[in-house]
């Protein structure tokens, strides 16, 4: 049995007596495409901050391919990418000169090369020579993935990457991650509160509410508790009810 | 890339440089070193201007003695030393460099935290340390460079104003100087880089950047001069009162506590250790002028080594003290 990408076993971040993240157990398979489902400030960034090596977990145990989130985090960033919420780069900086200064953070060694691939699979080739402070967010966007994929990573964090696109934008992106899961291998770790998008994108999802995960499972497994169409948004909806129940 | 040292050489390489192309498109780095320039060239023509009158004066007196048909030979020429017209260009590097200093540490640090690139830059296989330390680099190397600028042409307009060339030890005096404005600036560099990077709000960093300035560069060093007893009057309380060197220290010791915490609060000031350095090694001050350089490195030791260790400190808490992500995000 081969390396779960994601393996957490009770991971905790809390900040003073508030848990953002309260005992996430979880195991993402290699080759998912995961959607990380929550309401806003349900503790998703924060587990991606913990995952990304970006923030030390408070409790609890994490493994990425293998690698523990406490004290191997140079070894977790050579394998991962990472794409935040409104990704903004060096306004100042052609897209080439952006992606040339993460190509060198991540040691790639034909720098030229790997530009030059990431900009022909996100096909924004066009784009290479001209500032990133005029684009738009779609294409801001796009550089974001370029700049996260240049090494090739095996896995690749999405923090809400459908968050302002519009309809257009955000059909490009599905398609753009399906390609990154199904041409380049990569595992997709995808942070999202629109329930479409998991629906059309992803292979598994888990639910994140208040910090804690109150559904895991993968979208055959939804869709055949609620064989119809909403029925990632009845899951969530019902999931959360009864959670809520539970609390009160 | 296999190798780990050679690895880490690149990546800090790769930050060095993105830094530079940043600031090289920045029109307002470019700005703030041309006010600089200004400011230290226009301090510098200001006190040409002085020694223009001045010789102007010596030379009238000269030949009205000699239409009177009198001797000069007791008019006191005086020598020309031309580092001593760098005197307000110093005190301009004293007040603006530490501007500078304060802006290229507020906007190296802030700069990331607003794009939020540094989530992405902090995934990278880079340990935090690395990359502090780069962003130190960098703006160190962008500020000597800057003051290189500042120094060079003082140099070439040194040169064309007085007429006289400059010699291997002008020019020595000169580079040390430069040395040691990079260290001082980049003091107040380090300081505003260690606040952005550890207080919540660049914003107060900056503030708090612009209080110590305050206190060290134009409270602090003024204390000496403003509340010194015998600085009360002009020319000096004991010499208008003709009071004798022993009797003089007689008095003093009736406010020595005073005099030690003047003292003290003037000499905690970094500007105040490179303004006494820097007088002397140029010979601005009248006790130093013409004196040999090693001598003068020798008795200003400790002000040198205040502004070294002021530097060498700021830069070892700067990189050592961990950072820390989720105060650095943007709410």
């Amino acid at each position: 049995m081969s390396t779960p990408a994601i393996n957490l076993t009770n991971l905790c971040q809390h900040y003073g007596v508030h848990r953002a993240v309260d005992h996430l157990t979880l195991t993402i398979p290699e080759g998912e495409i995961f959607g990380f489902l929550g309401h806003n400030g349900a503790g998703k960034t924060t587990t991606v901050h913990m995952l990304t090596t970006l923030t030390q977990p408070s409790g609890g145990q994490g493994q990425v391919f293998g690698f523990d989130l406490h004290d191997q985090a140079q070894d977790i960033r050579r394998l991962i990418g990472y794409v935040p919420e409104n990704v903004r780069l060096y306004d100042n900086l052609t897209t080439k000169e952006n992606l040339a200064f993460f190509a060198g953070l991540s040691g790639v060694e034909d720098i030229d090369s790997a530009i030059q691939s990431a900009l022909a699979f996100l096909d924004i080739e066009h784009l290479a020579n001209k500032k990133v402070g005029s684009f738009s967010k779609g294409m801001r966007q796009r550089v974001g993935l370029a700049q996260a994929i240049l090494h090739q990573p095996k896995l690749l964090f999405l923090d809400e990457p459908a968050s302002g696109l519009d309809p257009l934008g955000m059909k490009m992106l599905r398609e753009l991650i399906t390609k990154l899961n199904q041409e380049m291998g990569m595992t997709i770790f995808m942070n999202t509160h629109l329930i479409s998008e998991i629906a059309k994108t992803c292979t598994s999802i888990g639910i994140l509410s208040a910090g804690k995960l109150v559904f895991h499972g993968t979208i055959a497994e939804v869709n055949q508790r609620f064989a119809h169409e909403g029925a990632i948004e009845d899951l969530y909806v019902n999931v959360l009810q009864t959670q809520q129940k539970e609390t009160v | 890339m296999s190798n780990p040292a050679q690895s880490t050489i690149h990546q800090t390489f790769a930050m060095v440089r993105k830094e530079w192309l940043e600031a090289r498109r920045d029109r307002f780095f470019s700005a703030l070193t041309g006010f600089m320039l200004l400011a230290a060239l226009i301090s510098l023509t200001t006190g040409a201007i002085a020694l223009a009158a001045e010789v102007a004066d010596f030379t009238s007196a000269k030949d009205l003695l000699l239409s009177l048909g009198k001797s000069i030979t007791n008019l006191d020429a005086g020598e020309f030393y031309p580092l001593k017209l760098l005197r307000g260009a110093i005190e301009q590097i004293e007040i603006v460099g530490a501007v500078l200093g304060i802006i290229v540490g507020f906007r190296s640090a802030s700069g990331e935290r607003g794009r939020q690139t540094l989530a992405l830059v902090l995934t990278r296989p880079v340990t935090h340390r690395q990359f502090v330390m780069s962003k130190a680099l960098a703006g160190i190397s962008l500020i000597a460079s800057s003051l290189l600028m500042v120094f060079a042409a003082l140099t070439i307009f040194l040169i064309v104003i007085s007429g006289v060339g400059l010699s291997t030890d002008d020019l020595t005096r000169i580079g040390l100087i430069w040395g040691l404005s990079t260290l001082y600036v980049s003091a107040f560099f380090l300081l505003t880089l260690l606040l952005c990077l550890h207080l919540k709000n660049p914003a107060t960093a900056l503030l708090a950047g612009f209080i110590t300035w305050l206190i060290l560069v134009l409270i602090a060093p003024q204390i000496g001069d403003t509340l010194d007893p015998d600085n009360q009057v002009a020319g000096g309380v004991f010499k208008q009162l003709h009071v004798q060197k022993a009797e003089q220290d007689k008095i003093k010791q009736g406010y020595a506590t005073f005099e030690t915490i003047r003292n003290g609060v003037e000499v905690a000031s970094i500007t105040k250790h490179f303004e006494r350095a820097s007088f002397a090694v140029l010979g601005i001050k009248d006790n130093y002028t013409g004196k040999p350089l090693l001598p003068i490195l020798s008795e200003k030791l400790s002000d040198l080594l205040w502004v070294l260790f002021s530097f060498l400190g700021l830069a070892f808490i700067t990189i050592i003290k961990p950072l820390q992500f989720s105060k650095l995000v943007k709410e």
